[in-house]
């Protein structure tokens, strides 16, 4: 009973995640290894990422009630470290046979696997089986399927600033603030969390809510670049 | 060079532990809490000459359950973990269901907190029902210790988790919805391995030596006079059983009886003619099982130097009257003799002192009296003791009821100035009052609360201390600093008794969702993935891709599957199988 409980909360943590990779074109090109090589750009960004927090920040045990203005910042700037990551993905490795459409979809996936799988396995794996029902890994999975939609969005704002040369010169602000929007969105969240109090469905269906907002909005800054190219 | 390129890199491996340390952390929080966790005590389990009694299981896995009818359909309660507090028992009917060995999964006895062992600094005040609990408990404690039950019963003390759970379970169980794998609820588990025989079990005998002014010649010529205590105790919760009265009590006059006389013997002026041997044996509760085979350890000379014993056992509770217990007949000069002695002094203290004699039946393997095993070596032997009667096996040993509440310092205090005056009395003189309180021998009621307190914190049933306790050691450390010769005599308890461990365990209370939860929460996310899918396939790829995938075979996978098996069957007609082969060829071919 509790196996399938986990069962029910890996399905909704990973399987959006597969279902993004069958059900678009993702699959026919075959760009599996592509977002496999951008997970494990992911997993080194992450291990850079630890360390700089480990180094930097002060891990103190009354740290988890309070927002601490100062360390928010420092974590958010250590946030940019994945946005360097992300920009190593899409513009330093090599993909063949890719079209610039289905990479950052592919690097937007593989990056946002290889954070629930960094993220949310493990605990997943130690929680969920146990006997106490709680609401939380339903919750962590709802948030996995924000994360994605966020990853995607930034993969996708991410190959607009890098990769498209000939864009509107009007929507370059608009793109560099809605992928600064996206980067800081850890920082958001802990603040609302943390500083406001808010209870974790709330933060959730902020998240959700937000993703799908982002992601409406650089579809439409997407096609708004790609109109004079075509 | 080469170094400081290297420095670095030593750095990273450092934090590799913090990463793994943070990982499992996470996992840990995540674990602990969510769950409750409340400290319990398992009933007793143990056999007499291999007749089992006490509850023969230890680990628990069960929905919990409130009270013994279930509104809904299914009566049975195989499944369930009643959660009883003890206030509100219905006591006829738990003795109904234990004496018809109906089967239930799991018993939860919930104690009032006054009653925790730890709970000495509260006092009862004026709770009216305190003496009909206390009267429910001692009869629970003696259905539970001589029954059989095939169940794990475990007793733990009410706090406001385990309110909040019951409240709930109660409100589940009014609403006709019984908590059971189907539709959720609370869920009792103890995890516990299987209670293991206890092999050999240690029962420790202190003893202390205390020699008098030998005037002329050997000393052992002089009399001894023993002092003799039981300290261990016996109950239903063994990890509860702390025995304040019985016989914390009597341990505490001991060693208060010890300090005095050290104090006096140091002095040679008032050093006695007579030595005094103090003793605090084990095996209490099995018949003074620990007395008797003190006892045989002594060599002649000691036994036949023994001019009496005086035993204490339960000095310690409200009230005037004290009993000197003896198995002579009164008439016995000796027996008079000590009884004239006691009586002298408890008038001067307004105390009452009654003679009661029970005679010994030597073919009857029970041993009511500590003294009863003196007087079967004839040595002159007495019990003092505020019980009027004679215990039965494992009654009046220690057990649930018996804790700091019910014992009063003033008592104790009482019983040490008795005895102690007594002894230092000389045959046919007036009594002197050496003890007084204002004077530098007075009784020390802060030595006296401050053992109270350590035996009314600490359990003390035989089997379960080790040979090297705590709880032994302190008592050998502070009989020698009293007296001048200490020894500790280790035995195996009578193999007629035996014991079984796991005394006490974590209970883990975990609110887990149903079946039928998880199935809906199945079906809301397959259709919210067919969705999403539908959804993506839509705007990527349009409609009728979509269409066009349920509506074409995947040919390609049959034919390939197809192939596959008619490979497999051509290899199995080759082989030996013919006829399993062709049936295999000719499904495939029709499938086709």
């Amino acid at each position: 009973m509790t196996v399938f409980h986990f069962f029910n909360c890996a399905i909704l943590t990973f399987g959006p995640h597969a279902v993004y990779y069958s059900a678009t074109p993702l699959s026919e090109y075959d760009t599996l290894w592509t977002s496999i090589k951008a997970a494990v750009v992911y997993l080194i960004t992450a291990l850079v990422k630890l360390v700089c927090l480990a180094t930097f920040l002060n891990v103190s045990e009354s740290e988890s009630d309070n927002f601490d203005p100062y360390q928010e910042l420092l974590k958010a700037l250590f946030g940019f470290i994945e946005v360097a990551g992300l920009y190593f993905a899409l513009t330093q490795l090599t993909h063949r046979n890719i079209s610039q459409n289905h990479k950052f979809q592919a690097v937007g996936l593989g990056w946002a696997f290889a954070d629930s799988v960094l993220h949310r396995l493990v605990p997943l794996w130690f929680g969920a089986r146990g006997l106490e029902f709680t609401w939380d890994y339903i919750l962590q999975g709802l948030e996995a399927n924000a994360n994605l939609v966020f990853s995607i969005s930034l993969a996708a704002l991410g190959s607009l600033m890098w990769l498209r040369k000939n864009k509107p010169k009007t929507l370059i602000p608009i793109i560099y603030a809605c992928a600064g929007i996206v980067a800081t969105m850890p920082t958001i969240t802990s603040y609302l969390r943390r500083g406001l109090g808010w209870y974790l469905p709330k933060v959730v269906g902020f998240e959700l809510f937000s993703s799908l907002l982002i992601a409406f909005i650089s579809w439409q800054l997407f096609v708004a670049c790609q109109r004079p190219s075509n | 060079m080469a170094n400081s390129f290297r420095k670095p890199a030593i750095l990273d491996p450092m934090y590799y532990p913090i990463i793994v340390l943070l990982i499992a952390l996470i996992a840990c929080v995540e674990l602990s809490d969510a769950v409750t966790a409340v400290d319990v005590y398992r009933l007793v389990q143990y056999d007499i000459s291999g007749v089992p009694f006490g509850s023969r299981l230890a680990t628990l896995n069960h929905h919990a359950g409130s009270s013994f009818f279930v509104s809904g359909s299914s009566s049975d309660l195989s499944r369930t973990v009643l959660i009883l507090p003890v206030r509100e028992l219905n006591l006829t009917l738990i003795t109904e269901y234990i004496e018809q060995k109906k089967l239930i999964g799991g018993l939860l006895l919930l104690l009032p907190p006054k009653f925790r062992p730890e709970n000495t600094g509260s006092t009862f005040g004026a709770d009216e029902d305190i003496d009909s609990l206390r009267n429910i408990l001692v009869e629970l404690e003696w259905l539970l210790t001589h029954s059989n039950i095939p169940y794990p019963v475990y007793f733990a003390f009410e706090d406001d988790n385990i309110k909040a759970v019951l409240a709930e379970v109660k409100r589940n169980d009014a609403s006709g919805q019984p908590a059971t794998a189907t539709t959720g609820g609370y869920k009792l588990v103890v995890a516990a391995s299987d209670p293991k025989r206890i092999v050999s079990p240690n029962i420790a005998n202190i003893q202390g030596w205390l020699p008098g002014l030998k005037v002329d010649g050997d000393s052992n010529q002089l009399p001894t006079i023993a002092i003799v205590a039981s300290y261990d105790t016996f109950g239903a919760a063994p990890a509860l059983s702390v025995g304040s009265d019985s016989n914390g009590s009597g341990v505490v006059a001991l060693l208060e009886i010890a300090r005095l006389f050290s104090a006096l013997y140091s002095n040679p002026k008032t050093r006695g003619r007579y030595n005094l041997l103090f003793g605090l044996t084990s095996g209490g509760p099995y018949n003074y099982n620990g007395t008797q085979k003190w006892l045989r350890s002594f060599d002649q000379r000691l036994r036949e130097s023994i001019d009496y014993a005086i035993c204490l056992n339960s000095v310690g509770s409200l009230g005037n009257q004290l009993h000197l217990h003896v198995s002579k007949p009164p008439e016995n000069a000796y027996i008079q003799q000590i009884f004239q002695g006691f009586s002298t002094v408890a008038e001067e203290l307004g105390l009452q002192v009654g003679l009661k004699h029970k005679k010994i039946n030597i073919s009857n393997p029970r041993v009511a009296w500590e003294h009863e095993q003196f007087s079967r070596l004839r040595v002159t032997a007495a019990t003092l003791s505020e019980l009027s009667t004679a215990p039965e096996l494992l009654e009046s040993t220690g057990g649930l009821t018996d804790n700091r509440h019910f014992t009063s310092e003033a008592s104790i205090v009482r019983s040490i100035k008795l005895v102690a005056e007594k002894t230092h009395l000389q045959p046919g003189k007036k009594s002197i009052s050496i003890f007084a309180d204002d004077s530098s021998l007075a009784v020390n009621p802060s030595y006296i609360r401050s053992w109270l307190e350590l035996l009314s914190t600490t359990p003390r049933v035989a089997p379960f201390l080790s040979k090297n306790d705590p709880l032994i050691k302190a008592l050998e450390k502070e009989l020698a600093d009293h007296t001048a010769e200490v020894n500790v005599q280790h035995e195996t308890l009578d193999g007629t008794f035996t014991f079984y461990d796991s005394t006490s365990g974590k209970l883990h209370i975990y609110q887990v969702a149903s079946v039928t939860f998880d199935l809906l929460l199945l079906l809301v996310l397959g259709s919210y993935l067919i969705t999403l899918f539908s959804f993506l396939f839509i705007t990527t790829r349009g409609l009728d891709d979509l269409i066009s995938l349920f509506r074409r075979p995947s040919s390609r996978k049959i034919q390939k599957l197809i192939l596959v098996a008619g490979f497999l069957s051509h290899k199995i007609m080759s082989s030996k199988h013919r006829c399993r082969g062709s049936v295999l060829l000719d499904f495939f071919s029709n499938n086709q």
